[in-house]
């Protein structure tokens, strides 16, 4: 798999914050998804500075989990945004 | 300009936009035929062919033109001048029209949303009872040009009920709304509200087996505004909104409302226990 540092794709979407919720819509579809927890940390992390591995290092290490299980969350989820092309680098 | 002043002038402008004229209206507008039970909104524009054969057709600056049907029914054109129009002369003035039935309480308006038939002209005829004056029944009007609070304009509408709200309600009962309609106008007992006012709260009407009231937090709220109403929509093609600019409008609506769920069985010997949890809520007890 081809992997790079982790970037959004200007102009593919719009996102707010509430209540401490990222939201985040689709721009191609309307399709809008609601990040909480991990998956809003992992969000605000994808800034073109970090590729998959320090993402998955920097969460596990911030939620005190195992780097395994939260690698698989995290490829689960970079691959839902990879898939609505949302970010490029997944 | 100051709020409520802005607010005062959108009351003037609707009121100028609305005033009619009779006269034969054009059966398609930009070249798209609307037939009957149709309507479409152009640009300034707005055209609305009732199933019955009304023609409503307004125009931004020049108000709106009434075709009548060989068979008219004036309880029927007030019907379609206060709903539909209506709601497409505000979007087409900036102004944003939501479902919803409110009351006002210490300077604020509460207001009620949900599909047709949930309940919302009957709660409000039931917290009048209780000395809260009607706010606006079945359209609310929002007037977003104040970045920093949401200004509702008071309702044009008169409250409507079925004869069972009537009975649940203890409101009093006025002429029959249209001829094949089965509601009644009725009297909001505790009057009305005539000045613009902020909104203080958006409250979600819903079906359940016990009483409850929930707030609602984060991307929910958003997800209920976007909820493709029927005036939202109308309101985001009136201004031309593209998906980015719909989602600006519910992200600027969202934080800025708060929102409750009411939930109530339809049950009418348990109407009264979620009256008091809607009575709770405006007055602050909840």
């Amino acid at each position: 798999m081809m992997t790079g540092l982790l970037r959004k794709r200007e102009g593919a979407f719009a996102e707010t914050a509430i209540d401490g919720e990222v939201v985040v819509m689709d721009l191609s579809k309307g399709d809008f998804f609601s990040l909480t927890g991990t998956a809003a940390a992992v969000w605000r992390r994808i800034d073109g500075t970090r590729d998959r591995a320090t993402l998955v290092s920097e969460i596990a290490a911030e939620y005190d989990a195992q780097s395994e299980a939260v690698g698989r969350d995290i490829a689960a989820f970079l691959d839902q945004l990879d898939g609505a092309g949302l970010i490029d680098g997944a | 300009m100051e709020p409520l002043a802005s607010a005062r002038a959108a009351m003037r402008l609707l009121a100028q936009e609305t005033g009619v004229t009779y006269a034969p209206v054009p059966p398609a507008l930009d070249g798209f035929d609307v037939g009957p039970g149709r309507s479409r909104l152009s640009g300034d524009r707005y055209l609305l062919h009732s199933g019955s054969g009304y023609r409503f057709l307004y125009e931004r600056g020049v108000g709106v033109r009434i075709e009548i049907p060989a068979a008219p029914d004036p309880a029927e054109e007030a019907l379609w001048f206060n709903g539909s129009v209506y709601a497409a002369v505000a979007s087409i003035n900036g102004l944003m029209p939501i479902h919803a039935s409110a009351v006002a309480h210490d300077g604020r308006v509460f207001a009620f949303t949900g599909p047709s038939g949930a309940g919302k002209s009957t709660l409000v005829a039931a917290l009048g009872a209780r000395g809260l004056p009607m706010f606006c029944d079945d359209t609310l009007v929002l007037d977003l040009s104040d970045p920093n609070e949401i200004v509702c304009l008071p309702g044009h509408k008169r409250l409507k009920l079925s004869a069972e709200a009537l009975r649940l309600t203890g409101a009093v009962r006025q002429e029959k709304v249209a001829a094949m309609i089965d509601k009644f106008y009725a009297a909001p007992p505790a009057g009305d509200v005539r000045e613009p006012l902020p909104l203080a709260r958006l409250t979600f009407l819903e079906d359940g087996s016990e009483p409850a009231l929930l707030s609602v937090s984060g991307a929910e709220r958003f997800a209920r505004l976007s909820d493709d109403h029927h005036t939202a929509a109308m309101f985001a093609q009136a201004q031309a909104a593209d998906l980015g600019a719909r989602f600006a409008l519910f992200a600027r609506l969202a934080p800025a409302i708060p929102m409750s769920r009411l939930i109530r069985p339809r049950d009418a010997a348990r109407f009264d226990e979620s009256v008091t949890l809607a009575a709770e809520l405006v007055t602050g007890q909840a």
